[in-house]
């Protein structure tokens, strides 16, 4: 369970907000704190008042996957399979083990024909991948993802959206401009202004968002 | 609109880049017209081509009747060479104050374009592309960075725009405005998939929604959000 409370950072203002595992995707307009709150529950932000608490500990002193809205931006080295192995390589985990867990991650995702590939090369989708991979590689508690999906076409967002529900970690947090991929999580929070408007299962989100442009178009005409 | 004097004509271009090429054909008239297509399928290379910034191989585009016209990237970032948001504003000759209010960003005039966020960017630029009329109107995935609300309200403008010719370039699946013409690019080349509501059948790669409505026999007017969630209602 994570645990925000009386939370400052920037523009972001929370009271209270607890997040359940599964499926969590945040929503709201531009500018309404979606990539700010992904930051500070992935701790490559701290409060500047309040705590966010992951099972009680800090995000720093929890294991965390981050996925950027333009991965590349995050990458390191040249080449894919020294992408992925990075991660593991900074904690001087032995080669064996290195491997054993990078060629696992690779065929969960369907990317070892990627291995020796130069990042520069790959497509949008294929960087998506690569740098999941690199987040999934250190079996994370947490999977952060910010708005991979704003770049890549519908298609390749429901492969990769499929990959991610079937890996087993505990909790998948993300923000998306999708309203039918957040119509399928299990829980939903709408940030505006800074501070949380809605949260809850995606009935009870989107049942309030009914007049907006966030209510999810498969859902029109519903009783 | 189509017969009318303003178009731009693809003749048997051929757009190559390393080992991947793109066969295009076909005459884009006034109004506004859809070009879809994966990731990677070569929109932004056509948008280029179009735009007269990419030479194709072989093959020629003709503009006839087109006396302005503006290409908005994908990075929003690209089109920045003002310090300060006033100064790109003044940079496009557009009025400060009334970019500023279109995009949301009111007041903030003295702020570096660089250090708001990207769907503020993506606002901003929006409107200062919009801010001028253009005969041929090119913009590369306009959408991306942008919250519902904000595709929304383009959409709204860019069904609206009264005269030229639109051409959007997007892979996104859920807004529209309302189009004339749908394009699609798939195994390298450019598919003319006809005038609305016929091409809707016709279209390949169309959104879950679309093609569900098609399926079920409740053709929509258009797709625009507002023609789907009427359609979606009476299905």
């Amino acid at each position: 369970m994570i645990l925000i409370q009386n939370l400052r950072y920037r523009t972001l203002a929370i009271g209270h907000l607890s997040i359940g595992p599964g499926m969590t995707t945040i929503i709201g307009p531009n500018g309404s704190g979606k990539t700010s709150l992904l930051r500070l529950l992935a701790g490559i932000a701290v409060p500047e008042s309040g705590s966010v608490l992951i099972d009680g500990i800090p995000p720093r002193d929890t294991e965390i996957g981050w996925v950027n809205e333009f991965p590349d931006r995050n990458m390191l080295f040249g080449r894919v399979y020294d992408e992925i192995t990075s991660p593991l390589r900074f904690r001087h985990m032995p080669d064996g083990q290195i491997t054993e867990r990078t060629e696992s991650v690779m065929d969960a995702l369907g990317i070892r024909s990627l291995r020796n590939r130069l990042v520069e090369e790959l497509s949008g989708g294929e960087k998506v991948l690569v740098a999941l991979a690199a987040a999934l590689v250190v079996r994370p508690l947490i999977l952060i993802i910010d708005e991979y999906d704003s770049h890549l076409d519908g298609n390749r967002t429901e492969e990769i959206g499929q990959l991610i529900r079937q890996n087993p970690i505990p909790s998948v947090i993300h923000c998306t401009q999708d309203m039918e991929a957040a119509a399928r999580s299990d829980q939903v929070i709408f940030l505006q202004d800074g501070g949380v408007g809605h949260a809850g299962d995606p009935v009870q989100v989107f049942s309030s968002l009914k007049d907006t442009a966030f209510f999810p178009l498969s859902w029109r005409g519903k009783p | 609109m189509e017969g009318e004097t303003v178009n731009i004509r693809i003749c048997d271009v051929r757009a190559v880049r390393r080992e991947w090429s793109l066969a295009a054909q076909g005459i884009f008239y006034e109004g506004v017209h859809l070009v879809t297509g994966d990731v990677g399928s070569g929109k932004s290379t056509l948008a280029l081509v179009l735009a007269g910034l990419f030479s194709p191989a072989c093959g020629t585009v003709e503009r006839h009747g087109i006396a302005s016209q503006m290409m908005m990237f994908q990075s929003p970032e690209y089109h920045i060479t003002g310090s300060t948001l006033d100064g790109e504003c003044r940079s496009w000759g557009a009025d400060t104050a009334g970019v500023l209010a279109s995009a949301g960003l009111a007041g903030r005039n003295d702020e570096d374009p660089l250090r708001i966020s990207r769907g503020e960017l993506k606002r901003f630029i929006l409107a200062c592309v919009l801010s001028r009329p253009y005969d041929l109107l090119i913009l590369d995935e306009p959408f991306s960075s942008l919250d519902c609300r904000e595709k929304e309200r383009l959409c709204r403008t860019l069904s609206s725009r009264p005269a030229g010719i639109t051409i959007l370039f997007t892979h996104e699946q859920a807004f529209f405005p309302r189009v004339d013409r749908i394009w699609e690019i798939s195994s390298g080349k450019l598919w003319d998939r006809g005038r609305m509501p016929e091409a809707l059948a016709r279209w390949e790669h169309a959104p879950r929604m679309v093609k569900k409505l098609v399926e079920k026999g409740t053709i929509p007017a258009n797709i625009s959000h507002a023609d789907l969630r009427e359609a979606v209602c009476r299905m």
